[in-house]
């Protein structure tokens, strides 16, 4: 507190009430979809209306295709993740640090997957896919989703490393560590929170991913956004798709809390940086 | 316990150069460092000297030139072949790893067994001054007990040479003082061989064996902290190097003696460094540091007539602005105590107790 107090005058009030009048509308306007869905998942219509009775039966009616659906895109979107994690770290370590030739230009190479409409990427991996026989295939849709989660992996742990001083790998080098030692017992656990925080999104990114997986899916490989789209399309909104909804927002918000409990809440709020010492 | 390291081993410099495109960073540099002693590469910033040390630790391929411990060539070795210990200037102790866990992270990589490494880790904590805090993370220790963790963990696998890289720059004035004597404590016990880089020549001045002033990637001069303080060699040395008065001359030897003309009148003898100053009639400047200029009485006989124009209180001295006939102004310091009841804008007798010359270039 600072030391001369400020008289809270008519201005500096309406000042505040108008600011606080203006977070209180952002925050609706984000959380709005979300609370939505979960409180219709609970009546079993989008039609919510107050005071409503809670229910557990469109959660209950979920069909089994939904759950093979759901645990098939949980299976794929952690082993994209995981895959695409274990090839972007020492690839950006390499590119950070190695002073490639051209180094800005594999930089912004690999965004394309970000950058390029999906739906044009999908139809792209499609034409390979189908002569490796991987559309309408766990393989194939865990293959796409590396494909967008490695563009994600590297753009983060690329920001990761820029912002570790090298200090901490010269100082792990004189005292006699090679290069793979140093990545190994320096590096990694020093961007660590990082890539924890990347995962998440990444992981996000692949459970909600629909247009790319469109064309590579197929009734033999079906993850659970393509499978409520088509569900929506033919019969409308059912309310065992709600519930499915629901579920989904469950999983974000269970993965949001494993990663913010494991680091703690200083790097969560908007930080993907690692610590520095 | 015996915690000096006996495999000591004379560093050799030679003919090392540096450049980074068409900037010379460092010209031609040649040192014989002598085992177990503490030499200082002393000098304002870009001036090469943070170059040379990176070079030395491998962080950095020198365009040409050799660096040998004893007989052996290390500069073809990458930094972890090298055993050299680096301590930074921001110290870069590990932040997810504990003290002791820092400072046995060489001893680790060297292989060593559990119980030699928790031996030797007590040890070094002990010549630190930390005992206790092995299982503290860095970042529960002040910035003084974070650069010794640093100290420590150079010195622990015993290397060949120890480079430390303004390490005393991050800490406040009062804690760099005591640092400056510990540091300068630890490298004597553990007789290990060390440069240190920085660009506080009192820091030099204190702690050094011997110092290599450089300059614009070359050295001027190398030598005692004495010697670079009371005989400078050139220009660069007698301004960088402690507070000087600087007056322009030129040499005069037609009485055999060494001394030097300022003016049409005034003739004063004065000492030089070397052959960079002997040629009858030479520009140079003579130097007079303000502890040499002493003040009398004006009616004196055989002083230089002046007048005080300044006078700038700072506890144990004075420092006093004197307009001197024959010499412009000079600056003196003088103990608080000896002109307490000097005013401002009284005449002197100006004494010059010792003077330098250095060749006075364009």
């Amino acid at each position: 507190m600072s030391a001369a107090r400020l008289r809270l005058t008519p201005a500096i009030f309406f000042g505040r009430a108008a600011l606080a009048v203006y977070l209180l509308i952002m925050l609706l306007w984000l959380t709005f979809p979300v609370v939505l869905v979960l409180l219709a998942s609970f009546q079993g219509t989008l039609e919510v209306s107050f005071p409503a009775p809670v229910s557990f039966d469109a959660y209950k009616t979920i069909p089994p295709s939904y759950w093979e659906a759901f645990w098939f895109t949980i299976r794929a979107a952690l082993l994209a993740t995981g895959i695409a994690l274990l090839v972007a770290i020492p690839a950006a370590w390499a590119m950070v640090r190695g002073k490639l030739a051209g180094r800005r230009i594999m930089s912004n190479l690999v965004l394309i997957p970000d950058v390029v409409p999906q739906l044009i990427l999908g139809i792209a991996l499609l034409t390979v896919f189908i002569p490796l026989r991987l559309s309408n295939s766990f393989a194939g849709v865990m293959l796409a989703l590396v494909a967008l989660s490695l563009s994600t992996g590297l753009r983060f742990t690329e920001a990761l490393l820029e912002g570790l001083p090298d200090e901490y790998e010269q100082a792990a080098q004189s005292l006699g560590a090679n290069k793979f030692t140093t990545f190994r017992l320096v590096v990694l656990p020093l961007i660590a929170p990082g890539v924890a925080i990347a995962a998440l999104f990444i992981f996000m990114q692949n459970l909600i991913t629909f247009e790319l997986l469109f064309f590579i899916s197929g009734p033999s490989a079906t993850p659970i956004a393509i499978r409520l789209f088509s569900d929506i399309i033919d019969r409308g909104i059912v309310p065992y798709a709600v519930a499915m909804a629901g579920i989904l927002v469950y999983v974000a918000i269970a993965f949001y809390t494993l990663v913010a409990v494991s680091l703690g809440p200083k790097y969560m709020a908007g930080s993907v940086m690692s610590r520095k010492g | 316990m015996n915690m000096s390291n006996n495999a000591a081993q004379p560093v050799h410099i030679d003919r090392v150069r540096k450049t980074f495109g068409e900037f010379v960073a460092v010209r031609e540099l040649s040192l014989d460092i002598e085992a177990g002693e503490f030499v200082t590469f002393l000098g304002p910033s870009g001036c090469g000297k943070s170059t040379t040390l990176k070079m030395l630790s491998g962080l950095l391929p020198q365009d040409s030139g050799e660096i040998r411990f004893g007989n052996k060539r290390i500069d073809m070795l990458p930094a972890n072949k090298r055993n050299i210990g680096l301590v930074f200037q921001n110290y870069a102790l590990f932040p997810h790893m504990s003290v002791a866990e820092n400072i046995a992270f060489g001893l680790r990589m060297r292989g060593w067994s559990r119980a030699d490494k928790d031996k030797r880790v007590e040890q070094l904590l002990q010549l630190v001054r930390l005992e206790g805090l092995g299982n503290r993370k860095p970042e529960q220790l002040s910035g003084g007990q974070q650069q010794r963790v640093a100290v420590a963990r150079a010195l622990a696998f015993n290397p060949d040479l120890v480079l430390l890289d303004e390490p005393l720059s991050n800490l406040d004035a009062k804690l760099r003082e005591q640092v400056r004597l510990d540091l300068r404590d630890i490298q004597r016990r553990a007789n290990q061989t060390t440069i240190f880089v920085t660009h506080d020549q009192v820091e030099a001045l204190v702690m050094s064996d011997r110092i290599v002033l450089m300059n614009k990637g070359g050295v001027e001069q190398v030598g005692t902290p004495y010697e670079l303080y009371a005989t400078p060699a050139t220009e660069f040395g007698a301004r960088f190097v402690g507070a000087n008065n600087l007056i322009a001359g030129t040499l005069d030897k037609s009485s055999g003696a060494i001394q030097a003309r300022i003016g049409p009148e005034t003739v004063q003898p004065v000492s030089t460094h070397s052959n960079n100053v002997e040629k009858d009639g030479m520009d140079i400047w003579y130097c007079v540091r303000p502890e040499h200029v002493a003040m009398r009485p004006q009616s004196s006989a055989g002083h230089f007539g002046g007048r005080v124009m300044d006078k700038i209180y700072q506890g144990t001295t004075v420092l006093i602005d004197l307009d001197v006939k024959g010499l412009g102004t000079v600056r003196a310091e003088r103990p608080a105590l000896e002109v307490g009841d000097l005013g401002v804008g009284t005449d002197v007798g100006v004494h010059i107790e010792r003077s330098h010359a250095v060749a006075r270039l364009g």
